[in-house]
């Protein structure tokens, strides 16, 4: 009897005080980890979209891109934001919390982490049958070009940034900046190396450098949104511009203009500029050369508005805010549309009403600066304000005013290619007559002027007064600015407490 | 008749828990057999001798698994009890409200007064910062329900928020089951002695929760029930009128004519009746609620089975912006014993809470995710508000919540040996519809769909032996083992603009091709998340008692948790104990003592991951948004993976966070214990704790994660109960009064990597210093004057904030280093926001029937900042700002603070004189609470011989609840401060409550 009642209370107990190591070991969802990673073609598909994700997100957070390239110093005027009138009139130690998050250059070193680590790690994958040796090299000069990219981007708005090629993953070591030029050298070099294995396009069939689909994807998924050749081309020239190697950007430039059609580009009418559907839209066509989009159907473009210029510059009677943060205030909008034909902004001369592709509202006290204007999925249904624009580093008609200034600065005025038929290309484009000293002032000017409008709102403007200044060193209170570092940022705290081999941008001590 | 209940409890979905219902079935069809003469096969096995006494209520006691505890709680039963009698009479409905203020150790937030809003308690301090919310919810103590551990939600949904106000979901605080009438016992376990044998999930502590037990004999009802009316605050409404004159001085004194032009449109017009008129959106606003609760249970049985069976409803208000909570609850226990060493016992408890939540437009916002334009606030008048509630009528905020635990359990005795094996369930699923029309989101409409479940399964079995080897030597052995798996998962979906306000979903067709394609344009986002988390427990203990002095235990755990890296996945942790009755060991007898018991124990526990994010090594993860859109995950439409550079690099080497609790405390019980008073002192070193700690930048990453905190928590414990007059019968005069303390100092004493200080967020975290420590500038009033402003020696430049010149007008910050820039380094580690000492105090009258009790809460030592001031100051950079932090409510307009105490300082200026982390905004926030008081009359008592006849005990009671508050906190109620010490001003008050409540026993 006591055995039977023994024997059932301890398989009472062993019934269930089984084993249970093994039952420790969980699945994840919402990760992967080292034993799963970079094992097959998805991998590397997600890894490469993650470094272009990450820049994206680099330029969107708080609208950077425009704080960094548009506000300082240029046509936009805030009506209440404290911390966008510090950005403009050059404050940028004001204490704004946004202000902070524009100063620190983690979210770039995030892009060149994944860069690195992409560089390092990506052939692992080349066990998985699908993933080509082709395929593979793209993707790598992809990525390199990203990486170079970023660098050029820091390098514009910090000056001498810490150059670090290898991802340290895992580990966190302290290093110091190094020397701009150094810096940009490299990203010369490894564009030139990315562009020899770039394609034109992605996802064509009978493309001669990559055929086939992409990731399974054709062309029609990623239009111009991945680094073509012509992309790499365009950074090459941008980034030669910025050192005044201007013979180097006429090359550059040179074969984006020669190989544009490769990548499916035209030149923009002032419609297609300007339209909700047009270059701005996510999926609008191919002419975004280098930039990154939002798209509406996959829920990329958030609902805060960040990312998008339009948070800052729309309002009623477009969107129901009634006053937008940020203007270009009447006085300004004369003094840059100079011509009455432009078709951008102009006063028709007959009856006297303005022509305002740029600009809503024009006669109130507050105009809105509405030439980007992607409303929900590319339309214009001002209720519920989702932006879906895309942030356009480059397109054809930009790349072509940086040809024009290469060879106005090089004396190369005339001829097929030279920097007046460039200059008249796009003034035509826009209806505007074509350039004339006695009216225009000096081409250098004009070519300037011309940027200033048909870039306003593309994060141009701080970039284009500083080469504009070393180039003609007119303003002696920017070229001082210049000299003594200014025109770069400062560096944010959290940035300088994490690393004591940086030191604040001199500048900016005590200003 | 019992079958039918379930059925109507049971939610078809959960197919889980039919395991439980068929194990009540089955015990329901034994329960009846033995009501009516038991099984012969049972009694088979039947052995008289082994038999206790037959009864089984003494048969769950040599079996039931409350032993775990009680054994080494200490003699003095009262040490950290909540006394039940304090509670049963309040209109309290979560677990938080009970315990807050009634017992030592225990510091309870109670920061909302919306009823059935998450409410956070903190058993010894904090064991680590709070740099968000998931901190706040890995330092939950956990609560058991009759050996249940009770789940919680996880944090995971955090992962797809911009701000974290509420958690998607209905974001009910799980733990506001339990009714205060069906309590038995409710005890705080902090010791490790009491704590040994529950292992890594007690590592922040515990609650044990005892609710009334079945009792075998004649059939017993008890009913009670209470009604009762919220009373409306005070508060002093205000216009655009005060805002305006509030405002004009800093105009004349500072703004440029540019500033002029963006005065707000609604404070420009001084004819506008909705913001000049009379301010009386408080009729609105506030309502004097009726708010109730019945309950009824029934209990009996048989020598060998019975049961107890209670239904409860509760409805909660809060008197402020109609919001509620109701409760539904049924509980089912039975207890029995088909052979006389045999016992089986059962628990279903089930709950549903439907919430009636808040309407803020902050919260609303916060879950819409999407702003639109607020430069015009609403106005303060009744007549606009009241449209503005009646745009509600059209929206949908359904927030359920059904909860059911169970367990099943067979314990066995055997000549010495005893064993006991449990099964324990704990599910709970939340349900969350909104729908928001068109005319609450200037022209679209939102719509969101939450379910979300949290599943415990949990198998544990002990075994103990006796082993008596002589008349003074006696050992106990025994060993245990358990297993728990929980589930957390969420699928959560939004979407905005449906067809119109009635089609409140996303319509769809099929087109040509045979795929389902949306009718209308309408974007919706879906979201899911699931986490498994299991934990592996094995523990052998030892306990020798020498006479009936001495005793001394140890315990020695192996614990293994999925959430830990595998190679380091088990963690031994030994506890021992000693406790030394004086009295009887050396003293004997004393005609003034008559307890004296010293104890002193020592443990290390492992601490557990509530998430799972560090148990693989280096992740992958999706970082592709940005901090306002967290939640986007591709790249044209490709899903995108990298390091998590956002959130945090974690690698391998992280393994379990520790806990080493050290005890030594004293009870001691006067005049034949009438007065009983423990003391406890208490180390608690939390070691190894995880932290992300910024790196390099240039890496990426904004920090990585690595462990080797400690962080300390010393304090003292003090708990008195004295029955100052005894009465001999319920006619004479008895007074009782309670008196409980709980000191508490927490230090960070080491950082990892050796760092002796570290900069997180607006954190700064130093060894030496508390973790909840604020960090601000310290304000020394004003520059009027350019003049005044201190000029750098060497530079000869004045002096700067962060690198920008200060101007008149300028706040006046102290340079601490003297470099003659304000910055970072200025700043002061001051004040905390964790009370250094909480308690509560309270007496008992009773004469003839008549009893009348109060109780006292109080916290002292604390420090709030407050942000609500701030953000009236610096009205320049809030007015029509997208920050939902600073959102104007209705409740905007009233009067909470005097402009004049402040600086007036150029709100204008870039430095934001008005910031809130300097002193300027550091204010005291101690407080004493009168936190309830009752008057009850016991209608059996005095001679009336029918009504003694007619109920076992009968009572009716008035009582009240946060009658008033004394602080020198003067601009709300301090308590209502978040989990960072920030007073934001957007809570609920604790409402006021008066009730009238009848009780009875049949």
């Amino acid at each position: 009897m006591r055995s039977i009642k023994i024997l059932l209370s301890t398989c009472l107990f062993l019934l269930v005080a089984a084993s249970c190591n093994k039952k420790l070991d969980v699945d994840t969802n919402s990760m992967a980890n080292e034993s799963t990673e970079w094992k097959t073609l998805d991998d590397t598909r997600s890894n490469l979209i993650g470094v272009y994700a990450l820049f994206r997100a680099a330029l969107a957070t708080n609208n950077d891109y425009w704080m960094w390239g548009e506000l300082r110093n240029g046509d936009f005027v805030s009506t209440t934001r404290a911390d966008l009138k510090a950005v403009i009139d050059g404050d940028l130690n004001a204490s704004y919390s946004t202000l902070d998050e524009m100063k620190s250059w983690r979210r770039f070193y995030a892009i060149i982490n994944a860069a690195n680590l992409f560089i390092e790690r990506s052939s692992e994958a080349l066990v998985d049958p699908r993933y080509t040796t082709l395929n593979h090299d793209v993707d790598v000069a992809q990525v390199r070009a990203l990486r170079a990219w970023a660098y050029f981007m820091m390098v514009r708005i910090w000056g001498d940034v810490p150059f670090i090629t290898n991802s340290y993953d895992g580990q966190f070591p302290a290093i110091g900046k190094s020397d701009q030029s150094i810096v940009l050298s490299f990203c010369e070099k490894e564009l030139v190396a990315a562009a020899d294995i770039l394609p034109f396009e992605y996802g064509v069939l009978d493309d001669p450098l990559l055929p086939g689909l992409y990731y399974t994807y054709g062309l029609t998924r990623f239009e111009n949104t991945l680094i073509s050749r012509n992309a790499a081309y365009a950074l090459l020239a941008h980034i030669a511009a910025w050192q005044g190697h201007y013979a180097d950007v006429d090359v550059y430039a040179q074969y984006v203009l020669d190989n544009y059609s490769n990548s499916n580009m035209y030149y923009l009418t002032t419609d297609e500029l300007t339209d909700p559907s047009g270059v701005f839209y996510a999926r609008g066509d191919y002419n975004q050369l280098l930039g990154f989009n939002f798209v509406y159907g996959h829920g990329e473009t958030g609902t805060s508005g960040e990312g998008h210029l339009e948070s800052w510059t729309l309002a009623s009677p477009l969107i129901t805010k009634p006053k937008p943060d940020i203007y270009v205030p009447v006085e300004t909008i004369n003094t840059v549309f100079t011509d009455r034909m432009d078709q951008r902004f102009g006063i028709d001369t007959l009856n006297g009403l303005p022509r305002t592709a740029y600009f809503t509202n024009y006669n109130a006290e507050i105009p809105i600066f509405s030439k980007i204007k992607v409303l929900g999925d590319g339309g214009t249904d001002g209720e519920f304000a989702i932006y879906s624009s895309a942030i356009i580093f480059s397109r054809l008609e930009e790349i072509t005013l940086l040809k024009a200034e290469a060879d106005a600065v090089l004396n190369k005025l005339n001829g097929v290619d030279g920097a007046i038929a460039n200059l008249n290309l796009i003034r035509n484009k826009r209806g505007e007559s074509s350039y004339d000293k006695e009216v225009d002032g000096d081409l250098i000017d004009a070519i300037f002027a011309e940027r200033r409008r048909e870039l306003m709102g593309e994060g141009w403007r701080w970039y284009d007064q500083v080469r504009y200044q070393k180039i003609t060193n007119k303003d002696p209170d920017f070229v001082k600015l210049i000299q003594e570092g200014g025109i770069y940022w400062p560096i944010a705290s959290s940035v300088l407490s994490a690393n004591t081999n940086i030191q604040q941008n001199p500048y900016w001590i005590n200003k | 008749m019992v079958k039918k209940t379930y059925t109507f409890i049971m939610n078809t979905r959960n197919l889980k828990l039919l395991i439980v219902l068929i194990a009540l079935v089955c015990q329901t069809q034994l329960f009846g057999q033995d009501s009516t003469g038991r099984s012969k096969a049972l009694d088979l096995f039947n052995d008289s001798k082994d038999s206790a006494s037959g009864n089984v209520d003494s048969l769950m006691n040599l079996t039931n698994q409350s032993k775990i505890i009680n054994e080494l709680a200490g003699s003095n039963p009262y040490r950290a009890k909540v006394d039940t009698n304090i509670i049963n009479r309040l209109d309290y409905v979560s677990i938080q409200q009970m315990v807050k203020g009634n017992a030592a150790g225990i510091y309870v937030a109670e920061p909302n007064g919306e009823p059935g809003s998450e409410q956070y308690m903190f058993i010894h301090g904090l064991k680590g910062p709070m740099l968000s919310k998931k901190d706040l919810y890995a330092q939950q103590p956990v609560v058991f329900l009759n050996g249940v551990p009770l789940i919680q939600n996880s944090t995971m949904p955090l992962e797809i928020q911009s701000t974290d106000f509420n958690m998607v979901g209905p974001a009910t605080n799980l733990l506001a089951t339990l009714n205060p009438n069906d309590i038995e016992s409710i005890e705080v376990l902090k010791d490790p002695a009491t704590l040994a044998k529950l292992g890594p999930i007690a590592a922040n502590g515990a609650i044990w929760v005892q609710t009334k037990s079945a009792k075998s004999g004649e059939k017993q009802i008890s009913i009670d029930g209470h009604f009762g009316m919220t009373q409306s605050p005070k508060v002093t409404p205000v216009n655009a009128a005060y805002e305006n004159a509030f405002r004009q001085p800093f105009y004349e004194k500072y703004a440029t004519a540019a500033d002029l032009i963006n005065y707000p449109i609604y404070l420009k017009d001084s004819t506008d009746q909705e913001y000049y008129g009379t301010a009386d959106w408080t009729d609105l606003y506030f309502k004097n609620k009726p708010f109730y609760a019945v309950n009824m249970s029934l209990s009996g049985g048989s020598e060998r089975a019975n049961f107890r069976f209670q239904v409860n409803n509760t409805r909660s208000v809060s008197g402020q912006d109609g919001a509620a909570l109701d409760r539904y609850g049924l509980a089912f226990f039975i207890n029995m014993s088909p052979l006389t060493w045999l016992t089986v016992s059962s628990m279903i408890n089930a709950n549903r809470l439907d919430r009636d939540r808040n309407r803020n437009i902050r919260d609303r916002l916060a879950e819409v995710r999407y702003t639109p334009d607020l430069s015009n606030p609403l106005p303060p008048s009744y007549h606009v508000y009241s449209q503005y509630i009646h745009e509600f009528d059209e929206a949908i905020d359904d927030n359920k919540v059904n909860s059911i635990q169970g367990y099943f359990s067979v314990g066995a005795k055997l000549s010495g040996f005893s064993f006991l094996s449990k099964i324990s369930v704990d599910y709970n699923e939340a349900l969350r519809d909104a729908f928001w029309p068109t005319e609450l989101l200037s022209g679209n409409n939102f719509v969101s769909y939450y379910f979300g479940y949290n599943q415990r399964f949990m198998v544990s079995n002990t075994a103990s032996y006796e082993i008596k080897l002589d008349d003074a030597n006696k050992i106990d052995l025994e060993a245990g083992q358990s297993y728990q798996a929980d589930i957390n998962k969420y699928d959560y979906a939004f979407g905005y603009n449906t067809p119109n306000n009635f089609i409140k979903f996303r319509t769809t067709k099929i087109n040509d091709a045979g795929d389902y394609v949306g009718i209308f344009d309408m974007q919706y986002f879906p979201f899911f998340g699931k986490l498994n988390q299991r934990l592996a427990s094995f523990y052998g203990q030892v306990n020798y008692s020498y006479k009936d002095y001495l005793k001394l235990s140890g315990v020695l755990r192996r614990d293994g948790s999925s959430n830990v890296q595998q190679d380091q996945r088990w963690i031994t942790s030994p506890i021992v104990n000693l406790s030394w009755d004086v009295l009887k060991s050396i003293l004997h007898e004393s005609k003034a003592l008559s307890n004296f018991e010293l104890r002193a124990s020592y443990g290390t526990f492992g601490s557990l991951y509530n998430t799972d994010i560090y148990s693989k090594g280096p992740r992958y993860v999706t970082d592709a948004s940005w901090p306002a859109d967290p939640a986007i995950g591709s790249y044209v439409g490709i899903a995108a993976s990298s390091r998590p550079y956002t959130s945090g690099w974690a690698g391998y080497g992280i393994g379990w966070q520790k806990s080493e609790k050290m005890n030594l405390g004293a009870d001691l019980g006067f005049m034949e214990n009438r007065i009983q008073v423990s003391v406890d002192l208490y180390n608690e070193n939390n070691k190894n704790r995880l932290l992300p700690v910024p790196v390099p930048q240039e890496l990426g990453y904004t920090a990585a994660y690595k462990s080797g905190m400690t962080v300390n928590n010393k304090g003292v414990d003090l708990s008195v109960r004295g029955q100052i007059f005894a009465a001999g019968n319920q006619d004479q005069f008895a007074w009782t009064t309670n008196f409980n303390l709980g000191l508490n100092k927490n230090k960070i004493t080491a950082l990892p990597d050796g760092l002796q200080s570290v900069v997180i967020g607006d954190q700064k975290l130093e060894v030496g210093q508390s973790a909840d420590a604020f960090w601000v500038y310290k304000n020394q009033g004003i520059y009027t004057d350019i003049a005044q402003i201190p000029v750098s020696n060497q530079t000869g430049v004045r002096q700067s904030f962060n690198g920008l010149l200060l101007n008149a007008g300028d706040p006046n910050w102290a340079d601490l280093n003297g470099d003659n820039d304000i910055n970072e380094n200025d700043k002061v580690l001051t004040g905390h926001y964790m009370p250094t000492v909480t308690g509560g105090f309270g007496n008992d009258f009773s004469y003839k029937g008549f009893n009348l009790s109060f109780q006292f809460y109080f916290a002292l030592g604390q420090k709030l900042l407050n942000q609500q001031i701030s953000n009236r100051l610096n009205f320049i950079n809030t007015e029509g700002s997208r920050d939902l932090n600073t959102v104007k409510e209705i409740t905007y307009w009233q009067k909470i603070f005097d402009a004049n105490e402040y600086p007036m300082y150029n709100p204008w200026s870039n430095v934001v004189p008005y910031q809130v982390d300097q002193d300027l905004f550091l204010e005291d926030a101690s407080f004493v609470k009168l936190r309830s008081l009752t008057i009850g009359y016991d209608l059996t008592s005095g001679k009336n011989e029918r009504r003694k006849k007619a109920f076992r005990s009968a009572e009716v009671y008035l009582s009240a609840t946060n009658l008033f508050t004394v602080s020198p906190f003067k601009h709300g109620d301090p308590e209502l401060v978040d989990y960072q010490g920030y007073y934001r001003g957007y809570n609920q008050m604790l409402p006021k409550t008066y009730t009238i409540g009848l009780r009875m026993d049949l």
